[in-house]
């Protein structure tokens, strides 16, 4: 069988501006994709193309085995598609907009008395189920959105910026909910963010796009390796400073470093920590604090756009 | 609508307040020499233009709940579904034409409560309800084309006004026999000049086939460019999407 969603040079231009431009995508059944990029990147260009809410200028992508642009209507039967801007009627209750989604998917009046307390029961609304939306904080509609998405058991789901405007605890109980469906019922997840923390903590595999194109594409894993050696930071006493900077920078590449802090990219792994304690420890040095930092997806964006996505850390 | 008494209330209670001003104002217009129906009271004269005026204003609804559903991107949500594309028109159409038929009757039915009077009796009511009906539904459908191209609720109300100039130059509050010059001639032109008269003629005269049927074919000639009008701005923000 096909991936559940394949790209091939997936293009939309908007007049001058080439929002997506040319890119590939595989995304292998049961994954959760996490598509990271910037405000404009084109992200969301590319899900509205995956969705068929928007015609691609140029290219092609199959999404459950059918053509977006050609087989439209059966690419919209197989996926649920939770957009950035969660379009919730704040008049309607969550058991009626689920009930409107059931009938909009086609799904019987009695088969959705079934699923929806089932759903709501899914995402923790069971007990708002018959309030007005409007009377919900912004976790609980992310929720029911994503419950709404769900309706008619999608193949693929595809969540824009699911997170975006959430407290940190409403975003972590979001990330649970996505990882449950994930390994419940095996949902492939097609996941926008600009968070890196939630590419990291959700997706098996991230793309990075950046002004329309991807710029790096793998495991988180496998792309903080590729953008090279762990830092490791040590404080020593002041009268120390110059000799511990000789002795480390003699074993690996010096790194910045705030001032009093003798930073070194540590090639060979971390079994290199104990090479360099020993190291100073043999010229008596006095060690006062060690820090061993793994490259961030910051890192990886910033080695693949000279830019940072988030504000920089302190190093 | 019962959640949303605003939407649709005021459309009701301004036709109603109007005719009230109108026919304690204009109540000896009647007695005038050219007045075309002598024998009738002012509130008979202006109950289906107040009947039509009404379900114009209410007109807006349909328009204005698309362009919402536009900004508020659920109109996403219906196209990510496998909806059909067509529905979405014909359900805007049909609330249009829905919104129209129970304006029609409630209208209809305060004026009865006034002492309002039909010739036709019943038969000329529900011509009355669905002449209305059916041009909420053509004028209706003009907006809804505007609302797609624009997808701005904004937009769709400030067009109020501009049905309510439709209405002032026409023969509405005013036979057209005693309009003066250009005024005079642009509502002998306005295609709602003849719809009034023709639902005059029934709710006054007496019911008629022929005019009934005058009447829907000029509504529907408003329909079909309408409708047309739409379904193009459909499928131009179908091949957009965005």
């Amino acid at each position: 069988m096909d991936n559940p969603i394949e790209a091939k040079g997936l293009t939309r231009v908007f007049g001058d501006l080439v929002a997506v431009n040319s890119i590939n995508l595989s995304i292998n059944e049961g994954e959760v994709f996490g598509f990271l990029g910037p405000n404009g990147a084109g992200k969301s260009t590319a899900v509205r193309m995956l969705t068929t809410l928007l015609k691609p200028s140029g290219g092609s992508a199959k999404v459950a085995g059918y053509d977006v642009a050609s087989e439209a209507s059966m690419v919209r039967k197989k996926i649920g598609v939770a957009l950035q801007d969660a379009a919730i009627d704040p008049l309607m209750t969550g058991n009626e907009l689920l009930k409107l989604q059931a009938v909009l998917h086609g799904i019987t009046r009695q088969d959705a008395k079934i699923r929806c307390p089932e759903l709501l029961e899914r995402v923790g609304l069971t007990a708002a189920g018959d309030k007005r939306v409007g009377t919900y904080s912004g976790g609980m509609r992310r929720r029911l959105d994503l419950a709404l998405s769900l309706v008619h058991r999608p193949k693929v789901l595809f969540l824009d910026e699911p997170t975006t405007g959430l407290d940190p605890t409403s975003r972590v109980a979001l990330w649970e909910e996505v990882r449950t469906l994930n390994k419940e019922i095996g949902t492939t997840v097609f996941l926008t963010t600009q968070y890196l923390e939630e590419a990291d903590q959700l997706a098996q595999r991230i793309a990075i796009i950046d002004n329309g194109q991807i710029v790096r594409e793998g495991s988180p894993a496998a792309l903080k390796s590729d953008v090279g050696a762990p830092t490791l930071r040590v404080d020593v006493v002041d009268s120390d400073f110059e000799i511990a900077k000789q002795v480390m920078t003699e074993l690996g590449e010096e790194r910045p470093a705030r001032k009093g802090r003798i930073a070194i990219g540590l090639t060979g792994g971390t079994r290199a920590i104990t090479v360099v304690l020993k190291a100073l420890e043999d010229q008596n040095i006095e060690v006062q604090h060690v820090e061993l930092d793994e490259p961030s997806l910051d890192d990886v964006f910033a080695d693949a756009t000279g830019r940072r996505l988030e504000g920089g850390g302190d190093t | 609508m019962i959640r949303q008494p605003q939407a649709w209330a005021p459309t009701l209670f301004f036709p109603l307040l109007l005719a009230a001003v109108y026919s304690s104002q204009f109540s000896k217009a009647v007695s005038l020499p050219e007045f075309p129906y002598p024998d009738v009271t002012f509130l008979d004269f202006i109950l289906p233009a107040c009947v039509i005026q009404g379900v114009l204003f209410g007109s807006t609804n349909s328009a204005t709940d698309l362009a919402g559903d536009i900004e508020n991107a659920f109109m996403d949500r219906l196209l990510s579904s496998p909806v059909s594309r067509s529905s979405i028109l014909i359900a805007r159409l049909t609330s249009a034409f829905s919104y129209g038929l129970v304006q029609a009757t409630i209208l209809i039915l305060v004026f009865f409560a006034f002492g309002a009077e039909l010739s036709g009796g019943i038969r000329s009511a529900l011509a009355l309800i669905l002449i209305t009906s059916f041009l909420s539904m053509g004028v209706g459908s003009f907006l809804i084309a505007i609302a797609l191209k624009t997808g701005s609720q904004e937009v769709v109300n400030s067009l109020f006004p501009v049905i309510f100039v439709f209405i002032f130059i026409s023969s509405a509050f005013f036979p057209v026999e005693l309009m003066d010059g250009w005024y005079g001639q642009i509502a002998e032109w306005n295609p709602l000049t003849w719809i009034i008269d023709w639902t005059r003629v029934i709710t006054i005269e007496g019911f008629s086939w022929k005019v009934l049927l005058q009447a829907f074919s000029v509504i529907a000639l408003i329909s079909l460019a309408g409708i047309a009008t739409s379904i193009r701005q459909l499928k131009r923000r179908l091949a957009m999407a965005s």
